[in-house]
């Protein structure tokens, strides 16, 4: 039963995690498109028109893919977690789902109509007024689905108790449909995904026109990436400054609606007010073993509340402490990112030409690399905090999960083909990318069918 | 006299927009397969702009499905475990060789051609999961509830299966010179769907004499109808009218409700048993209101954009003015 159990995990877990850098991706290109398309609109720079045509082309690929596999997770949590999706179904959590399908159409639609037939749509502002919703449609998507993580952190919407006690009943009262769309935790989660992600796919990108930057020999080539550039670096500075706000705001809350997570993420042993802020090491006992301490850090950071300690729940309730690890390398990921970002930033406004520097473009790349890790290993933390629960003091994941082996075979099908298919889709999308002559790029973003095949 | 369960009804009405969608796409999938130089001209126009509206729709599908029948969850899930997750897999395969097919520049060994067959034999594959979960939702064939358990041998084993699966694939490739209008095919179109339908009605039959019902008169006589005006010089640009042909498909489906309601599964499973209940229902309504709306909107978006330019083919990208670098 574990070992299926334990399948069930990793299958979801690799889905998710290969299916979040995509989004991730498809996110930065639709605001890189969308901020492109204005800045083509209202200067003519041609350059921010072949930006347009050359970005449309991977989002397309990415939206396919992702797509898919937006479906086949949704899928695989019917199939994997049964009890878990019943408990969805039977909540208002659904409803937030539902609503995720419109945001879905609205990106969908847009999205066709902007590649396929905007040039029908005349006047200078119109292609840009499509691919606005074809972002907001993205970024709601991913809002709506935070939702849900939201709810299954703090969840709320029926009768908490009465569940848990009907034991294999799974018995959902007083139900209200509309309270999981505002969870303890939903604004401070919302906040972080809309700062983080963005960050992560424009950086990307970003990494991307740095390295492109330089490698290009011809001088169009040279100002098409130079542009890029400076739109994602740009953007990179907006949503980093966010990023740091949204951590912040968010690790206030959770010490105070998931004690528990917090005080393993801190390695707190014991609660307290004045407490230490430990990087790496682990617990034994209890006390701390290894790593370094900044001493009376966390309280200052949490203004002297009393925060939770592991002693304060059965060791038997615990997530696995390797989040404690995982967040503080997150931390100080993303600090250094930070630093790079604002760094960047102040170079360029001071007139240093960061782009025209090598050793900073390779850095920049390794900080696209970052970025993706950073998230990664976000996404990590607070799934692994919420552990053993996959709805927080509600329900287990061993509960929720199917215990059919049937799914073995399958599942490591569609490990083996996503292991394939994801390197080759990225391999791809810079393939489309590049794929047309800059001659043929600075003519513009067609907003009809000539970059498609048929 | 019965209420309508009209947590059902909006589902199936979901539900029967996204097979009308699928099954065109499918009928272009096998044309592509069959004869992809003859056919490309008139499939793909339609077929890449489509897919992705066809997924938005799927995706739509399930989540109303889940909204209204929780109870069905784990059994179902349980039940066709399998061939969902093959299902999945032939979704990711169509999803990519499309979106590679439209836009791969260098051809060498792969093309957008091999691509594009790639995409119809992948929703051909997936086509033919849909039926199977469809006919056994239907009959129950191959299905064991108590142990929710779905055997493929059982399922083939038993009568009606394969003529199932058979009918459609006459009715399909019948229909699909019709609605993408490809004139050398044309004379095929009568004798296959006739063939079509006779080989459902029986496989229907041998399901359940009770299956056989006069709702069966709808599919029958409105497909025919489709394949036998195609004949006809004056109207046959009716009969491949998609918009025309997407709106009946979408009635025909929606009138085979009766096979799975009040009972799915041959008379297992009673639906009014397993809907939501309580304010989860009021939720569902005033969410399928709005969302009724919201998807009405952007498919006249959708409609009205298709118009224009099918009306003004003239219409030529806009020439940017080029001014200074950055």
């Amino acid at each position: 039963m574990s070992q299926i159990v334990d399948f069930d995990r990793l299958l979801f877990a690799f889905t998710i995690g290969s299916h979040i850098l995509l989004v991730s991706l498809s996110i930065g290109m639709a605001i890189m498109i969308c901020i492109s398309e204005f800045l083509f609109a209202r200067t003519k720079n041609k350059y921010y028109g072949a930006l347009v045509r050359r970005l449309i082309r991977p989002f397309v690929v990415s939206f396919g893919i992702g797509t898919a596999s937006g479906i086949v997770m949704a899928v695989e949590l019917v199939n994997l977690f049964p009890r878990f999706m019943t408990l969805v179904s039977q909540t208002g959590v659904i409803a937030i789902f539902y609503i995720e399908i419109f945001a879905f159409f609205l990106e969908t639609i847009f999205l066709v109509v902007y590649v396929y037939y905007g040039n029908t749509f005349k006047g200078r502002y119109s292609r840009w007024v499509l691919t606005v919703p074809i972002m907001v449609g993205t970024l709601l998507s991913a809002v709506l689905i935070v939702m849900v993580n939201a709810w299954m952190n703090t969840p709320n919407g029926f009768d908490l108790g009465t569940y848990v006690a009907s034991g294999t009943n799974y018995s959902v009262t007083n139900v209200n449909p509309w309270a999981p769309f505002l969870t303890a935790s939903t604004g401070d989660e919302v906040f972080h995904v809309l700062a983080s992600v963005p960050l992560t796919g424009i950086m990307i990108i970003g990494g991307f026109f740095a390295y492109r930057y330089l490698r290009s020999t011809s001088l169009e080539e040279k100002t098409l990436f130079l542009t890029g550039l400076r739109v994602a670096v740009a953007l990179s500075f907006v949503f980093v400054i966010l990023a740091i706000l949204a951590g912040v705001l968010e690790i206030d809350g959770m010490y105070q609606y998931q004690p528990l997570k917090y005080a393993a993420i801190e390695l707190n042993p014991q609660p307290g007010t004045n407490l230490p802020m430990t990087l790496f090491g682990t617990v034994s006992g209890t006390s701390i073993v290894g790593g370094f301490q900044i001493p009376g850090f966390q309280g200052w950071l949490e203004h002297g509340a009393n925060l939770p300690g592991l002693s304060q729940y059965p060791q038997s309730q615990w997530p696995p402490l390797i989040i404690h690890e995982t967040f503080d390398v997150m931390l100080l990921g993303g600090a250094l990112l930070g630093l790079f970002v604002i760094a960047y930033c102040g170079l360029w406004l001071l007139k240093r030409k960061p782009f025209d520097r090598p050793i900073l473009a390779y850095v920049f790349l390794g900080f696209s690399a970052l970025t993706a890790i950073i998230m990664e290993l976000g996404w990590m933390t607070d799934e692994l905090g919420r552990q053993p629960w996959i709805v927080y003091n509600v329900l287990t994941v061993n509960d929720a999960a199917s215990n059919s082996a049937n799914l073995y075979a399958p599942g490591i099908v569609i490990i083996a083909f996503y292991l394939f298919l994801f390197p080759f889709t990225l391999w791809f999308m810079g393939r489309v990318f590049r794929g047309k002559s800059i001659a043929i790029d600075l003519e513009g973003p067609t907003g009809g069918r000539e970059d498609v095949n048929y | 006299m019965s209420t309508i369960n009209w947590l059902f009804e909006v589902n199936f009405a979901i539900f029967s927009v996204f097979l009308v969608l699928f099954v065109t796409e499918l009928m272009g999938g096998i044309l592509l397969l069959i004869a992809y130089d003859a056919t490309k001209a008139k499939v793909l126009p339609y077929i890449v702009p489509i897919w992705e509206v066809t997924g938005t729709f799927a995706a739509f599908w399930v989540v109303t499905a889940d909204f209204a029948y929780p109870a069905m969850l784990i059994p179902v899930a349980s039940l066709l475990s399998g061939l969902i997750l093959v299902f999945l897999i032939l979704l990711v395969v169509r999803n990519s060789s499309i979106s590679f097919a439209e836009l791969i520049v260098k051809r060498g060994w792969i093309d957008e051609r091999r691509l594009y067959q790639l995409y119809g034999l992948a929703t051909l594959g997936i086509g033919i999961c849909v039926v199977i979960m469809l006919s056994a939702i239907v009959s129950g064939a191959g299905v064991t509830l108590s142990s929710l358990t779905f055997s493929l041998g059982g399922w083939v084993t038993n009568p009606g299966s394969l003529l199932y699966l058979v009918g459609v694939l006459f009715i399909g490739i019948g229909l699909a010179p019709v609605f993408y209008n490809i004139e050398p095919l044309r004379r095929w179109a009568p004798p296959l769907t006739v063939l079509g339908v006779a080989v459902e009605g029986g496989a229907l039959y041998l399901y359940s004499s009770s299956f056989l019902s006069a709702y069966f008169l709808i599919p029958a006589v409105l497909t025919v109808a489709a394949s036998l005006l195609y004949q006809i010089r004056l109207t046959a640009p009716i009969a491949s009218q998609k918009f025309i042909f997407a709106l009946l498909g979408t009635v025909i489906i929606f009138s085979q409700s009766y096979l799975v309601y009040p009972t799915a599964f041959n008379g297992a499973i009673p639906v009014d048993q397993v809907t939501t209940s309580g304010p989860m229902v009021g939720a569902f309504y005033l969410l399928s209101a709005a969302g009724v709306v919201v998807v009405g909107l952007l498919m006249a978006l959708y409609l009205f954009a298709v118009h224009r330019a099918t009306a003004r083919p003239e219409a030529l990208p806009p020439v940017p003015t080029v001014a200074h670098s950055p």
